[in-house]
């Protein structure tokens, strides 16, 4: 895998580049750490709220981390699924990715005004809904991978 | 069944009483029907009438708001009616925004539901479109004709309880609340139609609006701080002790410029705020804590900043209207370029 | 292409010991329909049931529903790639059983949605309420994995769907239509070049398990946006994989009868050039997202586009995909209009989409998928009502002691509908 990611040396200087270097996955879905942190850095809210999961993921996107999954994945939602994972890069840019950055906002207002109305979630289906989570999670590692495999 | 009771409000021209040199006259209470109220009354087909007309100058109500509200509202509660609907405007600004205000503060203040009507631009639209349902009339009284019907409708909508349809159904402008109704076409051919309006450059109604983000695309950063020269901006109303300008402490219908060459920390001797939508006893004590003179002048003598600009523009963020606003930022913004100023430090409260 | 749909109107479906379609009835005998179903180990049971429009009947929980067809002549068959085996459809002969269709149902996660009502306030707001309903109910053996179930439960009615629709080869149709979609050299012709030139742009979701649509049985999320035919679309071409988000998500009848497809074809010739469809995803990795919404651009150019409508499916995520595709479309000169839905909260005053762009400036809405409804008791369950409570804006006591059930309209199959199927819409 290249690493160095986000920076390229041409004669004209750095410039940014796409992302090639390695990922994290920040995640409340205690499915999601049993099953990827082997294989991927994991970093697991235990009992933290999808809420505390973006506002974990929007501050590392303020230290210039990248986001690269899209934060409100998936069409179940938001006020019904506990559940979040979002990937973000491992390492820091050079400066604060603004789309990253509009993205983790954007979801975070959508997050914040979806807990007033709705709460659909029994314990009972609380396993399928981690299910669910770790495969839109899951389905973004063949992309995530496929660059450092080139 | 016994008939709903109305309440209705207009201005000196609908009450004739006069034009604009009439617009002076104080609030005055008539019974029955007046004006554009007889005209209601054909449409209310007899389930609804208009107990009481209450007639006020445009100016006297826009001028002496808080008597006006007072007055208004004592009038109506007098009457104790099922519903109270004010205008059509049309597109006259201040019978607009008096019409907007009052159905508002009877709807809120007295819990009876209220309806108002008129030209989307007016100013009263704008302001009030959110909080009390407004239908949609043209730009001038000679749409009272279509203006009533649809007022008339949902009057009695209202008074009987009845579900709301969609804005595009029952006519009145769009209020923040999206409710669902069904076209009578579906979707794909909707949007062929729309489609083929876009292509060629027909107007064509969105079904929903984005929201409007103006954002602005960022200056590129500023190579050399030290050799910049810095203005002040702000919508936290900070100026000269007395307000000079008399910049009102709210929908501010103007911006202030004052110098302050020479003038390095802000006292409460000499400035103050006109705002009115914030506790003002801290900028009052010292307006730097709203436009940091003091900081930046410090910092210009000390060569972090190249210079501080001897003028700043200030105005009162506090209901005014971004029309206005933007009107004001153009403005300052001529200036500032004259100026050859470089950046701006822009502050609110 | 040319295709030639010829519709076989169904005015009923009754059980029976044989099966076939006499006098616009279909007869289902379902021993021999069941058999093939139930040899997957996954599926515990599987039975048939019958709803006609108008019946006092609520199918859920629904995950496709799927309209019988069957190839007459030309190349391939119906659902290649799923069902048939991979070969170009969208040309020659298709027959069609118009006015029915095959609806599965059953659980496959707790939160499973989607509900048909075939009467009542309810009925208004999905299409399926006006077809002839088999429904096939299905339950998974103990201790199944999601993953491999969906997809048990996705060939069993597209299947069951092919099976149904062979019954109509041999069939004379009540109706038979001509769809034909011109190539490219034949867009530049004499009688259209002076016509505008519109394309389709279609989003499928594709974010993993529940999310999934196939295009020729391929996973579209693996896919970089490409071109398809208007009539491979109508042959089957892109299934339904998808089980959440029952009011959005489309079904493999929606793709079957795409009206964006149907009505451009209708005024193609005529105010319209219709160029071509290009199909794209809607993926979680964000680099995806941006290459394709580059990708769907750069097709539109090459096809020298002047116009284009694009529909969306699901919410959330899929809103970035909408307005990249826009914006990036409406940056190419190439005027757009978009049709999604809407969550603006049950008070209808939340911001109605999660992405936002001024160049969206041309909006077709299939409604506020939050708004509240109440349907009303009804006299016979299909399926169960055990998930209402759970599915997606139901919530906790939303099944009344009654019967009927206050939800948000999102729960209903197909109400908000991004691709226009519905007249529903909002303001």
């Amino acid at each position: 895998m290249i690493s160095g990611s986000f920076r390229l040396k041409t004669l004209s200087g750095e410039r940014e580049t796409l992302h090639t270097g390695s990922f994290q996955i920040v995640t409340n879905n205690p499915l999601v750490a049993d099953s990827l942190s082997g294989r991927y850095r994991v970093c697991f809210l235990k009992n933290g709220s999808d809420r505390e999961v973006m506002v974990k993921v929007r501050d590392l996107i303020h230290r210039r981390h990248r986001l690269l999954t899209a934060p409100l994945s998936g069409s179940v939602k938001p006020w019904e699924t506990p559940y979040r994972s979002i990937m973000v890069s491992s390492d820091p840019c050079s400066a604060v990715d603004a789309t990253s950055l509009d993205l983790i906002e954007r979801a975070m207002e959508v997050i914040n005004r979806s807990h007033n109305y709705l709460k659909t979630t029994k314990p009972s289906i609380d396993h399928d809904f981690q299910i669910v989570d770790l495969s839109l999670i899951e389905s973004a590692l063949p992309s995530a991978e496929a660059i450092g495999r080139i | 069944m016994s008939t709903y009771r109305i309440v209705h409000y207009i201005n000196q021209f609908f009450g004739q009483i006069g034009g604009e040199e009439q617009a002076h006259i104080p609030a005055e209470k008539r019974p029955g029907p007046v004006g554009p109220g007889l005209a209601f009354k054909q449409h209310f087909g007899g389930e609804a009438e208009i107990v009481a007309t209450i007639i006020c100058g445009d100016s006297w109500f826009n001028e002496n708001l808080d008597l006006a509200k007072k007055t208004v509202l004592e009038m109506v509660r007098e009457e104790a009616p099922d519903l109270f609907i004010a205008g059509p405007a049309f597109n006259a600004g201040r019978y607009g925004v008096a019409c907007g205000t009052i159905s508002d503060a009877v709807k809120t203040e007295l819990g009876i539901p209220s309806l108002t009507g008129m030209y989307e631009e007016n100013p009263g639209a704008d302001m009030f479109r959110t909080k009390v349902l407004t239908v949609a009339t043209s730009n001038s009284a000679a749409g009272m004709r279509k203006a009533v019907p649809a007022m008339a409708k949902l009057a009695l909508k209202l008074l009987k309880g009845e579900r709301v349809g969609a804005s595009a159904e029952d006519g009145y402008l769009p209020d923040g609340v999206r409710r669902n109704f069904f076209e009578k076409k579906r979707g794909s051919a909707r949007a062929i139609d729309m489609l083929l309006k876009k292509l060629s450059d027909k107007p064509f109604e969105t079904e929903y609006p984005m929201p409007s983000f103006d954002r602005v695309p960022p200056m590129p950063a500023i190579k050399d701080i030290t050799r910049a020269t810095i203005a002040i901006v702000t919508s936290g109303g900070i100026v000269p002790k007395g307000n000079p300008d008399h910049i009102e402490s709210s929908s501010a219908s103007k911006y202030g410029s004052y110098n302050i060459e020479g003038v390095n920390d802000l006292t409460s001797e000499s400035y103050e705020t006109a705002h009115g939508g914030y506790d003002p006893v801290y900028a009052n004590k010292d307006a730097d804590r709203v436009i940091p003179v003091d900081v930046l002048r410090q910092y210009e003598k000390e060569g972090k900043i190249g210079k501080l600009h001897n003028w700043f523009y200030t105005t009162v963020g506090n209901g005014t209207a971004v029309a206005s606003a933007k009107k004001y930022a153009d403005e300052i913004a001529e200036k500032l370029i004259s100026h050859e100023v470089d950046a701006v430090i822009l502050t609110s409260t | 292409m040319k295709l030639e749909l010829g519709y076989i109107d169904i005015r009923g479906i009754r059980f029976g010991d044989h099966n076939a379609v006499e006098e616009g009835i279909l007869v289902v005998n379902p021993e021999p329909l069941l058999k093939p179903v139930l040899e997957d180990p996954l599926i515990k049971t599987a039975h048939f049931e019958i709803a006609a429009p108008g019946e006092s009947i609520r199918i859920t929980p629904v995950k496709d529903v799927i309209e019988p067809r069957v190839k007459v002549e030309g190349k391939g068959g119906v659902f290649p790639g799923m069902v048939s085996k991979v070969d170009t459809v969208g040309s020659g002969k298709t027959n069609v059983l118009r006015g029915m269709a095959v609806v599965t149902a059953g659980p496959i996660v707790g939160f499973q949605e989607g509900i048909i009502d075939m009467t009542g306030v309810g009925a208004d707001y999905t299409p399926f309420s006006q077809l002839h309903n088999l429904v096939l109910v299905m339950e998974p053996v103990e201790g199944f994995v999601q993953r491999e179930y969906e997809k048990a439960a996705r060939l069993a009615g597209l299947r069951t769907a092919a099976a149904i629709g062979e019954l109509a080869r041999n069939l004379t149709p009540d109706e038979t239509v001509v769809y034909e979609t011109p190539t490219i050299a034949e867009t530049f012709s004499e009688e259209l070049k002076n016509l505008p030139r519109v394309g389709y742009v279609m989003m499928l979701q594709s974010q993993g398990l529940l999310h999934d649509t196939y295009v020729y049985g391929v996973d579209a999320k693996r896919t970089l946006s490409t071109l398809i035919g208007a009539t491979e679309v109508m042959d089957g071409a892109i299934v339904s994989g998808n089980c959440v988000s029952a009011c959005d998500k489309n079904t493999t009848y929606h793709h079957q009868n795409n009206p964006v497809i149907h009505d451009l074809l209708a005024v193609h010739g005529q105010s319209i050039n219709f160029v071509g469809v290009i199909i794209t995803n809607e993926n979680v990795y964000l680099d995806d997202k941006i290459r394709s919404s580059d990708w769907t651009a750069k097709m539109a150019q090459y096809l020298s586009l002047d116009a284009a409508i694009v529909s969306q499916e699901g919410f959330g995520n899929p809103d970035t995909d909408l307005i990249m595709n826009c914006t990036k479309l409406e940056k190419q000169g190439i005027r757009t209009v978009i049709i999604t839905d809407e969550y603006a909260g049950q008070d209808g005053r939340s911001q109605s989409l999660a992405d936002a762009d001024a160049l969206a400036n041309a909006v077709v809405t299939g409604g506020n998928a939050n708004e509240l409804i109440i349907l009303p008791r009804m006299d016979r369950v299909i399926g169960t009502l055990g998930y209402v409570d759970k599915i997606a804006g139901g919530h906790a006591g939303s099944l009344q002691p009654d019967g009927s059930i206050q939800a948000e309209l999102q729960v209903i199959t197909g109400a908000t509908n991004e691709m226009g199927f519905n007249r529903l819409s909002a303001r």
